[in-house]
């Protein structure tokens, strides 16, 4: 396909869901789709951060929902500190936050590996869910956050359910470029390189403790961003945003869908949402247990589909080719 | 342009550089030779910054490096082919050099590919080792050898000052490692080069001088004739090869 042709084709889809509520409206009265939608693209951007540690770096993190709930807090709290629902300040304050903690947590964690990065990581999540749980005056403890602002950004007000989506469906896009862009950059392929063989690149001169935690920040800043999304949404903040099913939701949508790609963790997230919001609704009172299921998946792509479904969909499309 | 005093390193109770000191000068390739043990590939490593050593110095050009991290060293013009291969075995030979083209540029470019400099110079670093046409292919397709040959294109697009060879030939066919060998043989005269090799021809064939280590010390240290004339170490190395072989 010519570039520009692609890019048209780019254009084209990245229109048609950001204007998913407008053309849905005639056979979607209920508005379901859209939300479900709109929670689905806030998982997808969690987990493109995620992947970029996961996927691209080789770190696989246990411990992101803790920048995902930091992100959601922070943007909650200033909106109700400072009286604002100004998107530049609650967002601002959710991605500085974020990226603050990343930071903090990134210098104790990157010089680690496997499963001791794996423990660290998840261990330093749950000091931030503790803090989160047990923090009453700031974040609400156990009741959680509530009655966080819709944005507005000037004098556009994001209150209404549809423009709600379009600020979470662009900033999707906005993610998902940023992630391709990366990883076609040498910043990317550094990222790799590190991957495969940190001792190699640390002998052709790179500081891979540097890089592996300016991808850590990059990864907690944006989780940051789609836990301010997640708050703005639902209007609440629970401390389980912070937890570690959050984590783990994050980690098992980025393997289900494929780990470093770029469709993986989006695909993921699709998959994901569907088993958690639309099939228990398809199956008998007893079995809508969402996480069994969703256990299930998990186990059955491990043993059978380690790729993904990113991974599943190339071997269908070389087969289909090379009969 | 390399010098190491008293280069001390201990393995638990094991001695594997018991105060080495050498000095290579600007230009001038050095093999280091001696039997398995003797501490070679510890004494590359330590040279490399991978291992700190227990005790002594190392140099580069007379600047202390000692304390100083593996990727610093790298960018003060160290290069190292490791003895058993170190690639980035999911991206291409191309990916690969140009890793290390980049190194100088550093990694911090976002949103660009990189740019077609960085690969028409990794593809003249390919076709220099003899790489030809495999540009596209991914480090796990290429051959035992093609690894060990991508391996030294890699060391060289780092544009090294000085160049540290573990047994670059270890596990080649004798037509890859006679093809290894002139190829390191007809590298610029002003790189500085230490190798660590078993082949006798391709050591009498590349080195200026030669350091003989036996259990952590050095025990010869001459011309390639010295060497070959020296009787202790025909006792501890050379003898032993030739009744071996």
């Amino acid at each position: 396909m010519r570039p520009l042709v692609r890019w048209a084709l780019v254009a084209a889809a990245a229109v048609a869901l950001v204007t998913f509520p407008y053309w849905s409206a005639p056979w979607e009265s209920t508005r379901f789709a859209t939300t479900l939608l709109r929670d689905a693209l806030v998982l997808a951007i969690f987990a493109l951060s995620l992947d970029l540690l996961v996927g691209r770096a080789g770190m696989p993190s246990l411990g992101h929902a803790a920048f995902f709930g930091a992100g959601a807090y922070a943007a909650g709290i200033a909106g109700q500190r400072l009286a604002t629902d100004q998107l530049p300040v609650t967002l601002g304050a959710a991605a500085l936050v974020a990226a603050l903690l990343a930071l903090v947590i990134g210098v104790l964690v990157v010089r680690s590996e496997g499963i001791f990065f794996l423990m660290l990581t998840l261990a330093l999540a749950q000091i931030v869910f503790a803090i989160a749980f047990q923090w009453t005056a700031v974040t609400g403890g156990s009741n959680g956050l509530s009655g966080v602002g819709r944005p507005m950004l000037a004098t556009v007000d994001f209150s209404s359910p549809d423009l709600m989506y379009v600020l979470v469906a662009i900033t999707f896009v906005a993610a998902a470029l940023l992630v391709w862009g990366l990883a076609r950059s040498p910043y990317g392929r550094a990222l790799i390189g590190v991957r495969e063989n940190e001792r190699r690149m640390r002998a052709l001169g790179y500081d891979t403790a540097r890089l592996r935690l300016s991808a850590f920040v990059l990864a907690g800043t944006i989780a940051g961003i789609a836990g301010a999304l997640s708050a703005y949404s639902t209007r609440f903040v629970s401390a389980q945003d912070a937890g570690l099913g959050n984590s783990v939701r994050a980690f098992v949508t980025v393997l289900v869908g494929g780990a470093g790609t770029l469709g993986g963790p989006i695909a993921g997230s699709a998959l994901v949402s569907l088993i958690e919001r639309v099939v228990p609704s398809l199956l008998p009172v007893e079995l809508r247990i969402s996480e069994a299921i969703l256990g299930l998946v998990f186990i059955a792509f491990v043993l059978f589909a380690r790729q993904g479904m990113v991974g599943l969909g190339r071997q269908t499309w070389l087969r289909v080719r090379s009969r | 342009m390399i010098e190491v005093r008293e280069l001390r390193r201990a393995f638990g109770g094991v001695v594997a550089l018991d105060g080495v000191s050498l000095n290579v000068p600007d230009g001038e390739r050095r093999a280091v030779i001696g039997p398995n043990g003797a501490g070679k590939t510890t004494l590359i490593n330590v040279l490399a910054g991978e291992i700190s050593p227990t005790g002594g110095a190392v140099r580069l050009a007379g600047r202390d490096i000692t304390r100083l991290h593996s990727w610093q060293r790298a960018r003060l013009g160290l290069a190292h082919v490791y003895q058993r291969t170190e690639l980035f075995s999911p991206l291409s030979a191309r990916d690969n050099v140009a890793l290390a083209v980049a190194a100088r540029r550093g990694p911090y470019r976002l949103f660009r590919a990189p740019p077609r400099s960085e690969y028409a110079q990794s593809d003249a670093m390919l076709e220099r080792v003899g790489l030809a046409g495999r540009e596209d292919v991914v480090v796990r397709a290429l051959s035992h050898g093609e690894r060990r040959q991508l391996e030294l294109a890699v060391a060289l697009a780092q544009s090294p000052r000085v160049l540290l060879l573990d047994e670059p030939t270890a596990g080649m066919s004798p037509v890859e490692t006679a093809r290894i060998t002139e190829l390191v043989a007809g590298l610029d005269r002003a790189l500085t080069i230490v190798i660590v090799e078993h082949d006798m021809d391709v050591v009498f064939r590349l080195a200026d001088r030669v350091t003989v280590l036996h259990e952590g010390r050095v025990i010869a240290d001459g011309t390639a004739a010295d060497v070959r004339g020296d009787v202790r170490v025909h006792d501890v190395y050379l003898g032993k090869a030739v009744t071996v072989a």
